[in-house]
């Protein structure tokens, strides 16, 4: 393995390979990528597959309407083999109470602000859309037909493989087990293949993005928090949007290959780095998609599996440089979302870094906004 | 040993080989059937009486070497492929040896196959004089191989000399229809694990889990990089084990 590297960006998953290609694409020379295991093993690898822009607050829903215009062209900007299999199915978020209702006008306030056309509309306009939708005590839902799903191994597939024509090396298999600095300022990633030696060192490690910070003594505010999901075997096309209902903690999507996938959010989560499958998930998944959903019961479920969520205390992304350790960037507490804001996520890192013009603030991702004065909580996370 | 390989040792086979002098003397089958199960269509299909109708049906197969005269029906009836004709009489140098047969295509008469022994090692090329199909009901068929005298007691297994691998047609994975050559494009590709192929191609992800695909797609790993298949990293093994419906989970049927 190389000894020296201009950039050194720990983690393969989606946010990884993108600041990869987007800082490449700029000119920048000589960048490795350190993964632990392959690329998109971690969160990025598990998650849900789905890209929504209707977020509740702003720094969310820009980032995610400015990436689905990437997803849009990704296989010709990065001139894919394959296909990210991107299909705007768009996204159906169901309200069964009020409350629930109230926080949707708002959220829908904030895309309308932003130019996101997302329509609030009636149970019955719902059910016109996915006819199988349980309309028992439904208020109203809104959608979004440009939102939809992408492939999270192919995406990252074809970041890499962008970034590997522009000359970026990739370590798999390789772990990270030390950051060297002197006198505030990173001079040095240690691995289990060697060190590199490096002033810039992107720490985009979804979950474990804490326990790189802790090599160079800082606590970032993120925690781990297991979801789980699973697949059902493959069927003719008949949802097209990704239908969620806040209420029952439900996400559930039909992928372009034909199988469903789903996942609850379990509010009695502990806050570690567990990852196994429960038996308890699948049976609290089946009761509130076939609520939801009660077609759905007659599909038979493959696989299940497990993610961590980085979260962080808003559950908005955190983009800033590490204090305490000068040239160290953190990419992280995406929040269970990083997929689907990562073509984004990337572009503004990277310009930030690169001293480039941000097209949006990158302050408002920063960690200054945990030492004080009132946080913009997102209202809309599975 | 044979619980755990499928190879009888060779004690096992001593307690069923012939002698010499009754193998020169004609056909006779060799039952090689060494583990006690409820199991008895070669007693029904002996008319020589030479194989003695069983107190239990769980105990193994007696026959009576003098009365056997090779006819080869229980050969044909065995639902375990455990019984062979031997014929040491066929001529000074060769033997014949009567070898049940399930698979497609089917050899031909005169065309020379791969002799197994039992644990399926290659023993020589060896010419089929004779094949004779079971019938409507009985799909198993007999192949007569002409051995040398040395193999009459070892050559128990064949396999066809045509049947060289197409990747192009050869599917690996059977729920995603994935071909041998799809995954070894991958592997020169890059994909340097199970795991990697998997999501590159879905390969392992439909209803099976990969329980077809897994291994086969860890051979062709294992010769790529010349490392022994036991060194392949195994994906991670995921629940459910067989589909189940939702609606079941959801504990409504």
């Amino acid at each position: 393995m190389q000894k020296s590297a201009n950039v050194v960006i720990i983690g393969g998953g989606i946010t990884g390979c993108a600041v990869a290609y987007e800082m490449a694409v700029r000119g920048v020379k000589d960048i490795v990528v350190i993964e632990k295991q392959y690329l998109s093993s971690g969160a990025t690898g598990r998650c849900g597959a789905g890209v929504r822009q209707q977020w509740g607050t702003e720094t969310n829903a820009i980032l995610a309407r400015d990436s689905v215009k990437r997803f849009e062209g990704m296989n010709e900007e990065l001139e894919y083999d394959r296909d990210i299999e991107f299909k705007q199915g768009g996204y159906l978020m169901v309200s069964y109470t009020e409350k629930e209702w109230d926080q949707y006008k708002k959220n829908v306030a904030v895309q309308h602000n932003l130019g996101i056309p997302t329509k609030m509309i009636t149970p019955l306009e719902a059910q016109a859309i996915v006819p199988h939708l349980n309309l028992n005590g439904l208020i109203g839902a809104t959608f979004c037909q440009s939102d939809g799903h992408a492939n999270p191994f192919h995406v990252v597939d074809a970041y890499y493989k962008a970034a590997r024509r522009l000359g970026v090396k990739f370590e798999t298999y390789t772990s990270v087990t030390g950051i060297t600095l002197e006198k505030g300022k990173v001079t040095a990633v240690q691995t289990s293949k060697g060190d590199i030696a490096t002033s810039t060192v992107i720490n985009a490690c979804g979950y474990a993005a804490g326990t790189i910070c802790k090599m160079v003594g800082f606590e970032l505010p993120l925690y781990p928090q297991r979801h789980q999901a699973l697949v059902t075997e493959p069927v003719e096309p008949c949802q097209g949007p990704m239908v969620i209902s806040l209420h029952h903690r439900l996400y559930c999507q039909q992928t372009p290959h034909g199988s469903f996938i789903m996942g609850v959010g379990d509010p009695n989560e502990p806050k570690d780095f567990n990852i196994n499958s429960s038996w308890e998930f699948l049976e609290d998944v089946s009761r509130q998609a076939t609520t939801v959903l009660p077609l759905l019961k007659n599909l038979r479920v493959v696989r299940q599996w497990s993610g961590l969520y980085d979260m962080s205390p808003d559950a908005n992304p955190i983009l800033d440089e590490v204090p305490g350790a000068q040239g160290m960037w953190v990419a992280a507490g995406f929040s269970g979302h990083g997929f689907m804001v990562g073509p984004q996520t990337a572009v503004l890192l990277t310009q930030k870094i690169l001293g480039q013009q941000c097209f949006m603030p990158i302050e408002r991702f920063g960690l200054a906004r945990f030492l004080g004065g009132e946080l913009d909580l997102e209202s809309a996370v599975v | 040993m044979l619980n755990k390989t499928g190879v009888p040792t060779l004690e096992d086979i001593q307690t069923v080989s012939p002698s010499e002098e009754r193998l020169k003397k004609g056909p006779v089958a060799i039952i090689e059937c060494f583990q006690e199960i409820p199991c008895n269509p070669c007693t029904e299909a002996c008319k020589q009486g030479a194989i003695r109708p069983m107190e239990d049906i769980n105990n193994l197969p007696k026959l009576d070497l003098d009365k056997c005269n090779g006819c080869g029906v229980c050969l044909s009836r065995c639902p375990g492929l455990a019984i062979f004709i031997v014929d040491a009489s066929y001529s000074d140098t060769e033997a014949i040896v009567r070898i049940p047969y399930e698979y497609y295509p089917v050899p031909q008469v005169g065309e020379k196959v791969v002799g197994l022994n039992r644990a399926g090692d290659e023993l020589g090329t060896f010419e089929v004089s004779k094949v004779q199909s079971g019938g409507q009901k009985n799909k198993t068929y007999t192949i007569w191989l002409i051995v040398p005298q040395s193999l009459a007691m070892e050559v128990r297994g064949l396999r066809l000399r045509s049947t060289e691998i197409q990747p192009k047609e050869t599917i690996v994975c059977r729920c995603e229809d994935i071909t041998l050559g799809e995954i070894q494009a991958l592997i020169k590709e890059g994909y340097s694990t199970i795991d990697e192929i998997k999501r590159a191609a879905r390969a392992g992800m439909g209803p099976c889990q990969g329980r077809t695909c897994r291994m086969l797609i860890a051979q062709e790993l294992a010769k790529f990089y010349s490392i022994p298949v036991g060194e392949v990293l195994m994906p991670t093994f995921r629940p459910t084990v067989k589909p189940v419906k939702l609606g079941t989970y959801a504990g409504g049927e």
